[in-house]
């Protein structure tokens, strides 16, 4: 019955749409402008678009967007106190999609997935409106060859019949206020100089750097259903990094970094130097550490940092729901496809997306914004609910069960907005004290009668640890060690070896792919496997370093 | 014409990943002790403490290029881009093995070069480092590439071109005076690039265009284990404007004009700029309602600008020597040493050492080339008879020394590249008289007709860095010229067929007055500043057809602000169905 009923719907659907597009199609798009003269000239070229865009008898448009993108970023780094690069990259680009057909079938597919073009940065209404008008005329004669690659394509394949291709989404009014850069460079340029000079320290660092990257974004979007926004968001990164060798040739890389979202989040000059010095020692300490040689099989304790690490590469790309290529007929093309209502964590741990939140525990959160890029105000989804996926986060693309949009479709600069994380939130219930987690680890290895357990602080690419502790059980020592990897770290393990949770939080803020944050707490695996890493080990330089003044030029 | 999509790809890439702030650092002005010390004790200390290791590095050379610089970019009558760039980059080349083979041979030679950024700012240390340990890793990639060559030596037969990899060349000393970056009155330029740019706004047929402003002040810093030292420096002030269209049956097409100078008040007043980039744009305007060319075979006249184009692209191109040693290429002259390929009045010569000709500044102009070799007249084709090619210190046979033309931006090896070519000829009539002279070729081959070439594009006529460029002719402005006094009819599509080589042999005579052509010039070592220039040329006979190309249709919609309902409607009606 159901089937029947939502055959009929579909046909009722279709036929609307099949009428709107012999007569023009219902002009939705917004008319205020707010005094803006960029959304002037979107509006004003939209409605050109939408009332007379069509070629020769072929399909009209259903639906058109624009989004236009004005950027300012500013990046620099500087090496030894000397101020390596400085640039600033600003402009502004627009990105254009075109539909035909309808909202059940259309034409973003292969070609038909939108145009790029480079807008002019003086408000110029007509300058601005001619790349519009380029764009859009390149995006619709893309959707025309998008639709029928489309249903070339279809004739191939099975498809699951109901679902959509482009969600029906109230339609969003959110004019917000642009963001400015307001960060003195030349003092953060000498920031650098005299962040990089600390590193003089250790000479025998093969390489190190202080960099930054301050970035202003701003967004503008208008679409035929009326949704009209405007955004600005600046994300400010600081970081230092350097680069070594153990006497065996073993690379040792260590680096750390704040990313906030207003300038006096930014580090203070005392908190940089400590965090730097701190840094530095690490080089020593981890030169002389001893290697991990043989396999270990037990309790490890993950610091809410790595911890971070460990979501991000294991949770985030498996709760988006991002619909499989045509034809395939999973419900994303993550992992947890078909964990839908199943369990993917312990029953300790919920995770929440909140697009919405700014901080959390006065620490700000990359990942806020009001209204996603495809025009979709932005909602706090439960993804995993004690333990039990729940929610997948989703664009205007729908995946099976999930027709709408939460508000998680986004794009970083001029392409497809897909579903990805804002601020996704890991909590877990009955969290324990650090010292209690450690101790828990402590414990755990007496009963087995290891002679220690490893605590993980951070990890660095491909989730390596890059400070790794043995914990020792007679009198709770820690002993730095290097060379190891993890075996079998994968969402198994998530499953069904951790045993506890911190009740500490740590916020990982990301600038790359998008400004978004991760936040957890510290977790405790039952077991876990740690291995010698068999990396190829590079020859040390063949000549030494050239000497390094003492004498630090800065400040 | 795959003008649209990489150039505006290119531009784009510009905005988003180019320019960067003017200096606030060390500024780029006179030229720099420290950088230059820093670099030869570097250098001394990599030779003397390499000189141990096994395989020992036989050579060593640093070339920092300086560069700061602005672009200015704009479209119809609105800024897109607007920016200041200053960086420092570092080529370091290591060379193990011998003169005779090093790790530098075949495939293996594009690998021996490592880039770095060096610092800005003038801390000897700190620049010693990046230079240490960029030269660590580039002996390591030497060390290996050399074992493959050997291996591949002994592997494969024997090469037909069994030349040294490596010229023995005399040191060059030359301190030249570094320059300051050249100051401009931003805000009047930007006005200007905008009134520019809005010339094309007032011919609503034009699509894409872009007017842009670039100022590349460069100064070169060389030191090499051969104990030359080098400092010598370039400013490059450029004004460059694009536009394209597409004819109802979905031609693309395209025009560009350049204005190169060494400074401000070298460049074309501002009357004869706006007057160039007005004809381009009205160019289009007629290129789009031209009709299509036919096939031809007939007599045709190349304009002096035309004519350099062509000798660039189909005679330049062919005479560097690297050509004449690589197993992938064509080696279209290798063998042609001492032979005609040319009619006996006609002469070729490469000339980076000439800042100017007839009062035109050259853009292929430098004292030293990328390897350190001082430039140098090169006659390349004398009286028809081929001389020589284009060196860089990489022999081929019977060349074993480089002719100061070993070119190539940094980043990438050099290799023999052109710098001034300049086609000369003994048989001339007055320029007013070649027009006379295509109507008699016309007569006396009872042709109803014949082609006047106004315009040719090369890879190098559409000047932007990075572009990747194929070295092939595309007739841009050609013109049937009636023997009836009939008005010249313009045509578009053209393509020339046949061999471009046999073209050349049927050049009847030339004009007296020699055309300069600026540009930049692209290859497998990148971008290079170019010139050429030659007379106008009567050909006897050029072959040309229909160019296959584009099938987009122009925008359904006119430009907003120039709505006219009937317009969009006859668009409409124009081809209906048809995807």
């Amino acid at each position: 019955m159901q089937r029947f009923l939502s055959t009929i719907l579909l046909f009722v659907t279709m036929s609307v749409f099949a009428l709107a597009a012999e007569s023009a199609p219902p002009s939705a798009a917004p008319t205020d402008d707010h005094g803006d003269p960029v959304l002037k000239a979107m509006i004003a070229e939209l409605k050109r678009s939408q009332e007379k865009l069509q070629l020769g008898q072929l399909q009209r448009p259903y639906y058109i967007e624009y989004q236009v993108s004005e950027l300012e970023d500013q990046t620099a780094d500087a090496t030894l106190g000397a101020l390596r690069s400085d640039q600033v990259n600003a402009g502004r680009l627009v990105r254009v999609v075109v539909r035909i057909g309808d909202y059940k079938q259309d034409s973003y597919f292969g070609s038909g997935t939108g145009a790029v073009e480079m807008m002019p940065t003086d408000d110029q209404e007509l300058a601005l409106r001619r790349q519009l008008w380029l764009a859009t005329d390149k995006a619709y004669k893309a959707a025309l060859t998008g639709f029928t690659e489309k249903e070339a394509a279809l004739k191939n394949v099975e498809t699951e019949t109901d679902l959509v291709d482009f969600s029906q989404e109230k339609p969003s009014q959110s004019v917000g206020d642009l963001a400015r850069s307001s960060v003195d460079m030349e003092k953060w340029k000498q920031m650098l100089r005299s962040t990089s000079d600390i590193f003089r320290s250790d000479a025998s660092l093969e390489s190190s750097n202080a960099f930054l990257s301050f970035r202003v974004l701003n967004r503008y979007y208008v679409n035929t259903e009326g949704t009209i926004t405007r955004s600005g968001k600046a994300v400010y990164s600081y970081a230092f990094s350097g680069t070594g060798q153990a006497d065996d040739g073993m690379w040792i890389e260590r680096s750390h970094g704040w990313v906030v979202t207003r300038p006096d989040e930014l580090p203070k000059p005392n908190e940089i130097q400590k965090e730097a010095k701190q840094l530095i020692g690490t080089f020593k300490a981890l030169e002389k550490a001893p290697l991990v040689e043989d396999d270990y099989r037990g309790p490890v304790l993950f610091s809410a940092d790595a911890a971070t690490s460990m979501f991000e590469r294991l949770i985030v790309p498996n709760i988006l729901g991002i619909r499989p290529d045509l034809g395939n007929p999973a419900r994303t093309n993550g992992e947890f496809a078909s964990y839908y209502k199943g369990r993917v964590l312990p029953d300790m741990f919920t995770v929440v997306d909140d697009p919405k939140a700014k901080e959390i525990d006065h620490q700000t959160l990359a990942g806020n914004y009001d209204v996603d890029d495809e025009g979709v105000e932005a909602q706090k989804v439960t993804v995993i609910d004690k333990g039990i996926l729940t929610n997948y986060l989703l664009g205007r693309e729908p995946i099976r069960d999930f027709p709408h949009s939460n508000g998680h479709g986004r794009t970083a600069l001029g392409g497809a907005p897909r579903p990805s994380i804002s601020n996704l939130i890991f909590k877990a219930a009955n969290g324990a004290s650090f010292e209690e987690l450690k101790k828990k680890l402590i414990d755990m290895c007496k009963d087995q009668g290891r002679p220690y357990g490893y605590y993980v602080e951070t990890t660095g690419p491909q989730l390596s640890p890059r400070l790794l502790w043995r914990v020792y059980v007679n009198d709770g020592h820690m002993e730095l060690v290097r060379g190891a990897i993890f075996k079998q770290l994968d969402t198994r393990a998530l499953r069904s070896d951790i045993v506890a949770a911190g009740n500490d939080t740590y916020v990982y803020n990301r600038t790359e792919p998008l400004p978004s944050a991760i936040v957890s707490p510290s977790v405790l695996f039952g077991e876990l496997e740690i291995q010698r890493a068999n990396h190829t080990r590079e020859k040390l330089p063949q000549y030494p370093a050239p000497a390094l003044s003492t004498v630090t030029a800065s400040n | 014409m795959s003008f649209k999509k990489p150039l505006f790809l290119c531009l784009f890439s510009l905005v988003l990943a180019g320019p960067a702030l003017l200096g606030q650092t060390a500024p780029a002005g006179a030229s720099n002790q420290v950088l230059l010390n820093t670099m030869q004790q570097e250098l001394d200390r990599a030779m003397t403490s390499l000189s141990k290791a096994d395989p020992a590095p036989y050579f060593i050379s640093y070339a920092v290029t300086e560069e700061s610089g602005a672009v200015v970019m704009a479209s119809n009558g609105a800024l897109v881009a607007n920016a200041n760039r200053h960086d420092r980059t570092a080529d370091i080349s290591v060379r193990v093995g011998s003169r005779d083979l090093d790790n530098t041979h075949g495939d293996n030679r594009y690998n021996a070069i490592t880039t770095a950024a060096l610092p800005l700012d003038d801390k000897p240390d700190a620049i010693a480092r990046v230079l240490w340990l960029n030269t660590d890793r580039m002996y390591k990639k030497a060390a290996q590439g050399f074992m493959e060559v050997k291996t591949d030596t002994k592997v494969r037969a024997e090469e037909e071109d069994s030349s040294p990899d490596f010229s023995v060349e005399k040191p060059q000393v030359f301190i030249g005076k570094g320059i300051a970056p050249e100051s401009f009155d931003r805000k009047a330029w930007e006005d200007r690039i905008r009134r520019y740019s809005s010339i094309f706004s007032k011919y609503p047929d034009i699509e894409n265009s872009t007017v842009v402003l670039l100022i590349e002040d460069s100064t070169r810093y060389f030191v090499s284990s051969e104990g030359s030292r080098l400092v010598d420096s370039r400013p490059l002030i450029r004004v460059l404007a694009l536009g394209n269209t597409r004819s109802s049956d979905g031609m693309e097409l395209a025009r560009s004009e350049t204005f190169d100078a060494s400074s401000f008040d070298k460049l074309d007043s501002d009357q004869v700029m706006t007057a160039k980039i007005e004809k381009i744009a009205q160019d289009l305007q007629k290129l789009k309602k031209a009709p299509i060319v036919e096939p031809f075979n007939g007599p045709a006249l190349l304009s002096g600008r035309a004519a350099a184009v062509f000798f660039h692209e189909v005679v330049g191109h062919r005479l560097e020597g690297q050509r004449q040693r690589g197993e992938n290429e064509g080696q279209t002259f290798t063998k042609m040493i001492g032979q005609p390929v040319l009619p006996k009045f006609l002469s070729v010569e490469d000339d980076p050492t000439l800042p100017s000709l007839g009062g035109v500044e050259l853009s292929g102009n430098y004292n030293y080339d990328e390897e350190g070799e001082k430039s140098r007249r090169v006659d390349l084709i004398s009286n028809g008879i081929l001389k020589q090619f284009l060196m860089s210190r990489m022999p081929v046979k019977g060349f074993m020394q480089s002719n100061g033309h070993g070119r190539g931006q940094s980043g990438l090896m050099p290799v023999g590249r052109q710098g001034n070519l300049i086609v000369r000829s003994t048989k001339t009539v007055p320029d007013s008289e070649l027009r006379k002279e295509l109507i008699n070729e016309i007569r006396k081959q009872k042709k109803p007709f014949g082609l006047y070439f106004e315009d040719i594009a090369g890879g190098f006529t559409l000047t932007m860095r990075n572009m990747p460029q194929a070295f092939q002719v595309m007739p841009l402005m050609v013109w049937k010229v009636y023997p009836d006094g009939r008005p010249d009819e313009l045509v578009r599509g053209v393509d020339i067929i046949g061999t471009p080589l046999q073209a050349l042999n049927r050049i009847v005579l030339t004009g007296q007055k020699i055309d300069v052509f600026n540009g930049e010039c692209g290859a497998e070592s990148g971008s290079v500043p170019v010139s050429a220039a030659a007379p106008a040329m009567l050909f006897s006979e050029i072959e040309v057809q229909k160019v296959a190309q584009g099938h987009e249709r122009p925008p359904v919609l006119p430009p907003p602000g120039v709505e006219k309902p009937e317009v969009a409607s006859q668009q409409q009606n124009a081809n209906p169905g048809g995807r």
